[in-house]
């Protein structure tokens, strides 16, 4: 292996671990948009779509790789059925934990959300167990050689997975009435109001869509590293939220950006200078780049709402 | 009286108050181990071994006359400041008399000051880092070898038998995982072989292919890991996705049959790894324990057998107390002598090390653990 060639091929393992921060850290910059709010809860949506994923395996007993279309079809229902059971979590959560306190002081929204996140993570605990689940490897473990640089098929299929749903993400906010919606309600959701759009709708659909994207990211996840553990929510979650905070929290294409740059840093950082340093390496990365650019990468200076 | 002792008493008041008649004493051993989290395999397998001894004293007849005997099973979540809360309840329990536990060196150490200012037996099963006796605590035993016999006993089977010349070490940071990998690098640098480096990762981060792929390109003949079963089949899992060649061997931390159900069978096959003591399948004095054991909770775990000797050791020094006291209790402990124990004639050196320390050699085969022999010195 030369020199270039390990090089190219941290890039491709921090890339892959960085898709899935990006999944993330989208639902974190898009709920924070529109009001404001981070959702500590957000890393056990994540978590949970990772379960529900697997629940769907175990239900239909599959525990080995699969090939062709029927490969397809059953990622597409995982897909489906984890961001359906998380779109409604992230709804059921807007509606019944975060809403009724739409007026209260922003701490005390930010307070519910870790007490959300606590109970997520016990209650799924409770239901599937304290230990590590074995998450079955669907995808044929197939590699290609690229100039001396592996990528595995599971690889490509979580950046392809990643990459459509980030494009269809920003279509979405920048090109239909929906997404115009929610830009204006993060600009200003009492004139919206008086416009007539329906701002408890927007939010909620807000909600909804950050956790079907952070559902996909748990499917991910749990293909990937073929363990899921009720835990597992935590540190990935706060890394997802480092991205969405390095690209400009609020910013949808930062979030991305910032998703990909933790994982490159993180596998750059782990592959030249130590692995025991991993973490810290991209967490002193994101203190010394907010202490030049205190908005993140991409984020843009706004006024404080009164 | 503070407003809190004032609330407690009321509270313990009302307790004895619902309860009626009053209640048989009972005497206490206390058990700690992680019983949730990724290591929570591990402690239930140490918990069923734990309470099969209880049983099998309780079916003996009374341990104190008029006492009944009781488990109090707590988690520490492989946690230290958890293993420390445990120790600090356990030993404000005036009914417990003597401590099984803690699974982890980590924990186990700072607990085991805790016992010794209470003191109050402790025999902790497994945790096999050799400073924890080094305390010079006379409340601490241990029924395990410990890593500077698992350590080099390693290095010895790598360097000689598997002929490995260049060798990349991976701990987990933790008092077990750093103690036995410095004890195997050291040991491996004796019998002249190359160490291309010793590197550390964080307990329950899930991606190790960033250091995997850095070890891929320095060729090494084998990677040792010294840490426990869920880092370990991440490893041995994104070690064959990385295509990093040669051999895999680790410490006992990772003989739990969740290893192979989570790395894969393909990825972990030829996988080689030590235990703190031989196979317990192939001790003939064993050989009643791990039938009563199989038939009530299944295939016997890696540290059952270790739960359910230390329990039976201390349940043994309450007999021989005959009192619920915890100075009696260790008084007794200290006069043992040739205890018939699962591996044989049981006894303990001046820091409370179990006199039995042989190293097994253990590797996958086929999907499940297969004994390979005893590599003690």
């Amino acid at each position: 292996m030369t020199p270039l060639q390990l090089f190219l091929q941290q890039l491709a393992n921090g890339l892959t671990i960085g898709a899935i921060y990006a999944l993330i850290a989208l639902g974190y910059t898009m709920v924070y948009g529109v009001i404001q709010l981070i959702n500590f809860a957000h890393g056990e949506v994540f978590m949970v779509g990772a379960y529900l994923a697997l629940s769907v395996l175990l239900l239909l007993g599959i525990s080995q790789p699969l090939t062709g279309p029927v490969l397809i079809g059953l990622l597409l229902l995982c897909a489906a059925a984890a961001m359906a059971g998380c779109g409604l979590l992230g709804w059921g959560m807007e509606r019944l934990a975060y809403r009724p306190l739409r007026q209260a002081q922003r701490l005390t929204a930010l307070i519910t959300a870790i007490g959300m996140s606590f109970f997520l993570q016990n209650a799924v605990m409770l239901l599937y167990g304290a230990t590590d689940r074995r998450f079955p490897a669907l995808i044929p473990a197939l590699r290609w050689d690229v100039a001396g640089v592996t990528i595995t098929w599971l690889q490509l299929a979580i950046w392809a997975g990643s990459a459509v749903l980030m494009v269809g993400v920003q279509a979405l906010v920048m090109r239909t009435t929906l997404g115009r919606a929610m830009r204006a309600t993060a600009q200003d959701p009492q004139a919206c109001r008086l416009l007539g759009i329906p701002v408890d709708r927007v939010i909620a659909v807000t909600f909804v869509i950050g956790s079907a994207l952070a559902a996909v990211g748990g499917m991910l996840f749990g293909l990937y590293y073929n363990t899921v553990n009720f835990h597992d929510g935590y540190l990935t979650g706060l890394k997802a939220f480092t991205a969405a905070v390095l690209g400009g929290i609020g910013n949808i294409p930062g979030a991305m950006l910032g998703g990909l740059v933790l994982g490159v840093l993180e596998g750059l950082g782990a592959g030249y200078l130590s692995a025991q340093w991993k973490n810290v390496f991209a967490f002193v990365v994101l203190v010394g780049l907010l202490l030049f650019k205190p908005t993140g990468l991409l984020g843009e200076r706004v006024a404080d709402r009164a | 009286m503070t407003r809190q002792a004032r609330l407690v008493l009321g509270l313990l008041v009302g307790l004895a108050g619902g309860c009626g008649k009053p209640a048989q004493p009972v005497v206490k051993i206390g058990f700690v181990a992680p019983l949730t989290g990724d290591q929570a395999p591990h402690g239930e397998d140490m918990l069923n071994g734990a309470r099969l001894a209880v049983d099998h004293a309780i079916a003996r007849g009374d341990v104190i006359p008029g006492q009944r005997l009781e488990l109090v099973a707590l988690d520490d979540q492989r946690s230290p400041t958890q293993a420390v809360a445990a120790a600090k309840k356990l030993a404000a329990d005036p009914d417990v008399v003597a401590v099984v536990g803690h699974l982890n060196s980590s924990c186990t150490m700072p607990a085991s000051a805790i016992y010794h200012q209470a003191r109050m037996l402790q025999i902790t099963p497994v945790s096999s880092n050799p400073q924890i006796s080094r305390q010079g605590f006379d409340t601490f035993y241990r029924t395990c070898a410990t890593d500077d016999l698992q350590g080099p006993a390693a290095a010895r089977f790598v360097a000689q038998e598997l002929g490995a010349a260049r060798v990349f070490i991976i701990d987990d940071m933790t008092t077990y995982g750093r103690g036995l990998a410095n004890e195997f690098e050291q040991a491996l640098r004796g019998l002249q072989g190359t160490v291309l480096g010793h590197e550390g990762i964080t307990q329950g981060d899930k991606d190790f292919t960033p250091l995997l792929t850095k070890v891929k390109a320095m060729r090494p003949d084998a990677v040792y890991f010294a840490g426990m079963f869920p880092e370990g089949a991440l490893l041995i899992k994104q070690r064959a996705d990385v295509g990093l060649g040669g051999r895999f061997m680790g410490g006992d931390g990772l003989f739990d049959p969740v290893l192979i159900e989570l790395a894969t069978p393909q990825a972990s096959e030829g996988v080689y790894l030590t235990t703190i003591g031989s196979d317990v399948h192939r001790m003939p004095t064993a050989e009643a324990f791990v039938k009563a054991y199989e038939a009530r909770f299944g295939p016997l775990g890696a540290y059952s057998a270790y739960a359910y000797e230390a329990t039976s050791l201390a349940i043994w020094a309450i007999r021989q107390a005959g009192k619920k006291d915890r100075a009696a209790v260790l008084a007794a402990m200290k006069a043992l002598t040739d205890y018939p124990g699962l591996f044989g004639l049981q006894n303990f050196d001046e820091r409370g090390d179990s006199r039995i320390r042989d190293i097994g050699l253990f590797t996958v085969q086929g999907g499940a653990f297969v004994f390979v022999k005893s590599i003690g010195e």
